[in-house]
């Protein structure tokens, strides 16, 4: 029998960097309001910079939910990429240019991992365009409005992800 | 209209790189080139400043070792070293040996973790022909791979030590406020003997790097001991014969602010250009390094190389590898927990100054204390911000031999070369974007 996937959120981000910690702020909000059944797949991960070990400890059966502030996307707009096209759109260079505060883009990041597991990297990345960063800043007032539709997409990228997974056990 | 006739317009030649990748933080670079001569080379650093030495006015010294920590991730412990250092020297605080050894030894874990991202993940692609580390990995699983090792291995250092992996917490006035045990230092070695042979094979790897034909006689500047190598202690040294206090930094040098650049640019008094980082320590303290990383760094033959070329400071860093890998191990083998984590202080006025080795160079902090012992005004001093001028200078020398090349061949040169000083711009700043304007 097939063990059901489970899936990782990874939650990036630090809560005293102003817009930085609108990751961290989502899912603390959200986390109470999910059903059992998701909650009962789901793996929670705090990494304050999303580092290419994060990715690599992803096991084969589980799907991942990345979710961050970035830059390069308009201040309080939300963008959801399956991981799989975040390398391309690095490399393309065309559409929104996301870039964070990792030492490595997380598109490369994610096609770095790619290569060295032995298996695919599933999942998706949450993101939310920021502003301010600066230290002991609270989130920015653009931010704090769109934590609502941060959440839902965080949610719909969860309930995606768990869904996915039962389809595959099936 | 006859040929000849008229004066010949100076030729200006342009780049223009959006973006600079591989390097911590982000900024700008701008390079004007008139008939083959730069006229203009500038290193923007342009984010807003940040203002960390207000946010620690008013703070007790303890307080400020949390907040500096986290004005990098990625050398916090850097940050937490000079300051603590300074406040102890200025309370004239005595702590344990057993707490002296732990310190560097969270130190060698950031020397680790920071140098084995720089070789592997942000430099040696350039050498190898990659356009990132991704076409690296693609090619070379097995050299990624390791140099994973390596960074975990300083990780698992700092998470011990520092009491988490990324801006620690354990630091205190005195000494830690936790200290491991003797079986969890343990548990470490083995990761860090694999380390070890990574990095000596590391040093290997990119002494056999083919570099760019680049020297000059640039003024190093670090720290020396009498019996470390270089890190938490020592005094101000460089190859033009200074020698200071560890405190004593403001005696020879000066901040100044220029209008491309949110970050201050150091220089001696005299507006000379310094650098600092791993080839300057190599250069000025080899006589203390570990006999691992001095037999290491003479098999490549190629101390001389590290001073005069900076392409060569790849194989400084990797020999540092070596160094911290090894006296990592022998730290861990002498450890004893001290008997009391922390030694008793008390707050009081005056000024508290110290210098130590960050992974990019020396790094400097001076805190003006009140009656209460409080921070009443601060003064922090990050390397890369030392090193922004003489990165400039060296771009300026370095130009006309790439000159001739094809546009984005000299540009990637350029690039290269910003990246052979490590730049970690985060400490100030967070876009880089390079361009170069070449004016015939």
């Amino acid at each position: 029998m097939i063990p059901p996937r489970t899936v990782r959120l990874l939650v990036c981000g630090n809560a005293d960097r102003g817009d930085d910690g609108a990751a961290l702020a989502a899912v603390a909000g959200l986390l109470p309001c999910l059903p059992p059944h998701l909650l009962a797949v789901l793996e929670v991960r705090r990494c304050e910079q999303l580092d290419l070990e994060d990715l690599l400890d992803v096991p084969t059966c589980t799907t991942c939910v990345i979710v961050d502030t970035a830059i390069g996307l308009p201040v309080g707009s939300v963008i959801t990429i399956p991981l799989v096209e975040l390398p391309e759109r690095d490399a393309a260079a065309s559409g929104p240019n996301l870039r964070s505060t990792h030492v490595l883009p997380i598109g490369q990041l994610v096609a770095i991992a790619q290569i060295l597991r032995e298996h695919s990297l599933d999942g998706t990345f949450v993101g939310l365009g920021g502003r301010s960063f600066g230290f002991g800043r609270a989130l920015g007032r653009p931010v704090r409005a769109a934590l609502p539709a941060f959440r839902t997409a965080i949610e719909a990228a969860l309930i995606e992800a768990a869904t996915s997974s039962v389809t595959r056990t099936v | 209209m006859t040929a000849g006739t008229r004066p010949r317009r100076p030729r200006t030649q342009r780049f223009e790189v959006e973006g600079l990748t591989r390097v911590e933080g982000e900024g700008s670079l701008k390079l004007v080139v008139r008939d083959g001569e730069v006229v203009e080379a500038r290193l923007g650093i342009f984010e807003a400043p940040r203002y960390f030495e207000r946010l620690v006015q008013g703070r007790t010294p303890d307080e400020v070792l949390d907040i500096v920590a986290r004005i990098c991730g990625i050398c916090p412990v850097a940050y937490q070293m000079s300051a603590v250092h300074a406040f102890e020297d200025a309370a004239g605080v005595e702590v344990d040996p057993a707490v002296r050894a732990l310190r560097r030894l969270l130190y060698c874990g950031e020397w680790i973790e920071s140098h084995a991202l720089h070789v592997y993940f942000l430099h040696a692609p350039d050498f190898m022909g990659y356009a990132s580390a991704i076409e690296l990995a693609r090619d070379h699983r097995v050299l990624v791979e390791r140099a994973l090792a390596l960074k975990k291995a300083g990780n698992h250092l700092v998470s011990l030590v520092g009491g988490r992996p990324i801006h620690p917490v354990s630091v205190r006035v005195g000494g830690f406020y936790h200290v491991p045990t003797r079986s969890a230092m343990t548990a470490l070695r083995p990761d860090l003997t694999a380390a070890l042979d990574i990095a000596l094979e590391t040093v290997t790897i990119v002494a056999g790097l083919d570099t760019p034909d680049f020297e000059r006689e640039p003024r190093l500047v670090s720290l020396r001991h009498p019996t470390d190598y270089p890190m938490n202690e020592g005094r101000i040294v460089s190859t033009d014969g200074l020698d200071l206090a560890p405190t004593d930094w403001e005696a020879a040098f000066e901040e100044d602010q220029v209008g491309w650049s949110n970050a201050l640019q150091a220089r001696t008094h005299a507006g000379e250009v310094y650098l600092l980082g791993p080839s300057s320590r190599i250069t000025l303290a080899a006589g203390q390094l570990h006999p691992r990383a001095a037999e290491a760094l003479a098999a490549t033959g190629l101390a001389e190389a590290i001073r005069r070329n900076p392409f060569r400071s790849i194989v400084a860093r990797a020999v540092e590898l070596v160094h911290a890998t090894a006296l990592a191990i022998d730290i861990i083998d002498d450890y004893r927990p001290p008997e009391r984590p922390a030694a008793p202080w008390t707050a009081g006025p005056g000024i508290a100054a110290w210098a130590t080795e960050a992974p990019r160079g020396l790094l400097f902090h001076r805190y003006e204390l009140d009656e209460r012992g409080r921070v009443a005004t601060a003064r922090i001093v990050p390397p890369t911000s030392q090193n922004q001028a003489a990165i400039e200078a060296d771009l300026t020398d370095f130009a006309p031999s790439v000159l001739d090349l094809p546009h984005d061949a000299a540009t990637h040169r350029f690039e290269q070369l910003i990246r052979s000083y490590d730049p970690c711009i985060s400490c100030a700043t967070h876009f880089l974007d390079l361009r170069v304007d070449r004016r015939p």
